[in-house]
């Protein structure tokens, strides 16, 4: 009795003492399926290289505007926790002022081997605000299979986008063309390819509202155009978002998709109608303007330290250890996503794993970010609502390009 | 007021009464009263979320500037038909279904139950399931019209404003009719037979019994429920901002203040401006209840 007590006592002491020497640091991670599990696996790891820091993973909703608000949330009130945050790639500048420049954490060596455009995007008045964790970009998804029935090559150009899709589609009485035209951020990362395949842009190396020129006038043209003069893209188009092209396309339903590389795991899943039938490549380029080019809208999430938190150097180690080569090539094997870090893409693991990174490697290198500001989220409302408007018909082509440029002067005081 | 003075009891009863509402005035004062008082101190002023310490003082200016913004406007206008038609065929349906279900009938009690599923579904969920059943490639709607032949290309629900608030308001519909049935039955029930006893006995028809005795019977409850849905219905947000996000002009005030407040306030000085939103949906809330309170001669007391 005596001596379970003492021991009870023991055991106590050793509990509340430990419990002081640990620092518990609390980060925000992705909430659904491979993603989060990898994750646990890595935390896992990096708790039995430093027994003193505890992490605390929370969970966060799956929508990036939706995260957004909790972000909001948190750091508005000031709050030491979460330590480490789970930023999107166009959260960085509106979050800037909360959040620990990490450049005096980091050598210039260290920073070298990150992906130079991920690094500039998270890079906002000579301060590094976060560390690029994975990158994404918009891809062409193809049926090679069909392609290869009526002899057609993966298009270079929309226009041969659409004749394929408008051959392939009647023929087999399925869609041509699905992607993402709902009224929410993903159409700003369509919309935003179009226009720089068009050689055009929204804002200028100065950030002047250039909205209003042909190039950009073509691109929500041809968008236009795909549904409702060649009629490759469903009317129901204007209200998917990735999920809602992915079943389609993955049901066998649809020639070509615009989509994330997240997609690639889930077509080749044993219970996908296309496994096996699918290829990807980079998406058309316009014509008929200088400077067309192939374009892909820059994605990807990115890590940053809250400025209230009261660990920052045990957050910089965690941050330090999760885009640690080997860590993202775990992660790029396990759930899918393109790592940050450069080397990590000739891996020979990681390539027999995702072949796509080898052949989309060019890709990710050239993706083009958003327009970087401060107000981006409202910059890209402004997009997306005239956008949608624009291809429901409740605008012309037309009016959306002047009510876009106007609100978006109006709202940079231009 | 037959209670003698020296009875210890009924001495103290204000004492005793202060004492229990003491604590549940004191949360409401927390609870409700501090973060509308808190609100309406923030509508005076211009600040972001972001910049706390760049706040100018606005006076009522964000009050004024509601009403000479076209999105406010138009927001409440959709605000007020989604909440006009849904609530109008709620109650509705609400009376017919719960004159059904009061009357006796086999298993009453197991049709009862199942009427209620709808309003016990997490609106998130029912919101996404509906979603998918307007689907234009998938939806069970689409393929039903489609194999009745009544259309022959599907119908996108959701992506035009002829059809995307009223594929919303359905949804609203079938999701609270049964709080309206439940409210109504509950009125029907306290309705005495005598009532329709002496109805029938001065001849009166089914049409004049329900006119006469029913109606007037459960215009108190019919009040209530119609207060408790309108006021529900004016901030409706959680439907729209699953189904379309405010697109296709279905956007509603609680979607609008949402977005001003986080996305916009965030960052730029429009943080009291959302704060003045949030007060006006607050009066013109209030001024429905009022409003339906004096109508319907329902007394609070």
């Amino acid at each position: 009795m005596k001596r379970s007590l003492i021991l009870m006592v023991v055991l106590m002491t050793v509990i509340v003492i430990s419990s002081f020497a640990t620092v518990t640091i609390v980060m925000t991670a992705g909430a659904v399926g491979a993603e989060l599990q990898v994750l646990q696996t890595q935390i896992k790891e990096f708790m039995q290289q430093n027994p003193g820091i505890k992490v605390v993973l929370m969970p966060m909703p799956n929508s990036t505007t939706d995260r957004y608000n909790l972000d909001v949330t948190y750091l508005s009130a000031q709050m030491p926790e979460p330590d480490v945050l789970f930023l999107d790639t166009i959260d960085p500048p509106a979050f800037a002022d909360f959040l620990v420049n990490l450049k005096p954490y980091y050598t210039d060596q260290e920073l070298a081997q990150f992906f130079q455009g991920a690094i500039n995007n998270d890079t906002y008045n000579g301060r590094l605000v976060a560390i690029p964790w994975f990158v994404d970009a918009g891809i062409l998804y193809y049926r090679a299979d069909l392609l290869q029935k009526y002899g057609f090559q993966p298009p270079t150009t929309w226009d041969q986008l659409i004749q394929e899709a408008q051959v392939i589609s009647q023929k087999e009485k399925i869609q041509g063309f699905v992607w993402q035209g709902a009224a929410y951020e993903g159409l700003t990362c369509d919309f935003m390819e179009y226009v720089h395949s068009y050689g055009g842009n929204i804002l200028d190396e100065n950030g002047k509202v250039v909205s209003d020129t042909p190039q950009v006038k073509t691109a929500l043209q041809t968008m236009y155009d795909m549904i409702y003069k060649y009629k490759i893209s469903p009317v129901g188009v204007t209200t998917y978002q990735e999920e809602d092209a992915r079943h389609i396309f993955q049901n066998g339903d649809a020639v070509f998709m615009r989509n994330w590389p997240y997609c690639w795991p889930l077509l080749q899943a044993t219970d996908s109608a296309v496994r096996g039938k699918v290829g990807v490549e980079v998406l058309p380029e316009g014509t008929g303007f200088p400077g067309v080019h192939h374009s892909a809208t820059l994605g990807g999430w990115e890590l940053a330290i809250n400025k209230y938190s009261e660990h920052i150097p045990e957050a910089v180690k965690l941050i330090k250890f999760l885009t640690s080569p080997q860590q993202e090539a775990y992660k790029a094997i396990n759930a899918g996503q393109a790592p940050s870090v450069l080397s990590v893409f000739s891996d020979p693991a990681v390539i027999q794993a995702v072949p796509l990174f080898k052949s989309l490697y060019n890709v990710f290198m050239n993706a083009e970010p958003r327009p970087k500001s401060p107000v981006y989220s409202q910059m890209s409302q402004i997009i997306y609502d005239n956008v949608n408007a624009a291809l429901t018909k409740q605008e012309t082509v037309d009016q959306a390009i002047v009510n876009m440029t106007s609100q978006l002067k109006q709202l940079l005081g231009q | 007021m037959s209670k003698t003075r020296s009875d210890p009891l009924h001495k103290s009863d204000p004492v005793y009464a202060l004492m229990f509402i003491i604590p549940s005035i004191v949360v409401i004062a927390i609870i409700a009263f501090w973060p509308l008082a808190q609100t309406f101190y923030n509508s005076l002023y211009n600040s972001a979320l972001m910049f706390p310490q760049n706040k100018t003082f606005a006076g009522l200016s964000n009050y004024i500037k509601l009403w000479q913004d076209p999105r406010f406007v138009n927001d409440l206008w959709n605000t007020v038909r989604f909440t006009g038609w849904s609530v109008g065929i709620e109650t509705i349906l609400g009376i017919l279904v719960a004159l059904m279900l009061n009357k006796k009938f086999k298993l009453r009690g197991l049709v009862r139950a199942a009427v209620l599923v709808p309003w016990a579904i997490p609106t998130v969920v029912s919101s996404e399931m509906w979603r998918w059943m307007y689907n234009d490639n998938y939806g069970v709607i689409n393929s039903i019209l489609m194999s009745l032949h009544i259309i022959k290309q599907p119908i996108v629900f959701l992506a035009f404003p002829s059809t995307a608030m009223p594929s919303i308001i359905s949804v609203d519909v079938w999701k609270t009719t049964p709080f309206m049935v439940l409210l109504i039955l509950a009125g029907l029930q306290m309705i005495p037979d005598e009532l329709y006893e002496a109805a029938r006995i001065d001849g009166a028809n089914a049409w004049q019994r329900f006119w006469s005795v029913t109606l007037p019977m459960i215009r108190p409850t019919i009040g209530i429920a119609l207060i408790f849905r309108s006021l529900d219905a004016m901030r409706v947000f959680d439907i729209v901002y699953i189904m379309t996000k405010g697109a296709a002009n279905t956007e509603t005030l609680s979607v609008y203040n949402q977005w001003t407040l986080f996305t916009r306030g965030f960052i730029t000085p429009y943080f009291g401006y959302g704060s003045a939103m949030s007060v006006m949906i607050f009066l013109i809330i209030g001024v429905l209840a009022i409003f339906y309170v004096r109508m319907m001669k329902i007394r609070l007391d």
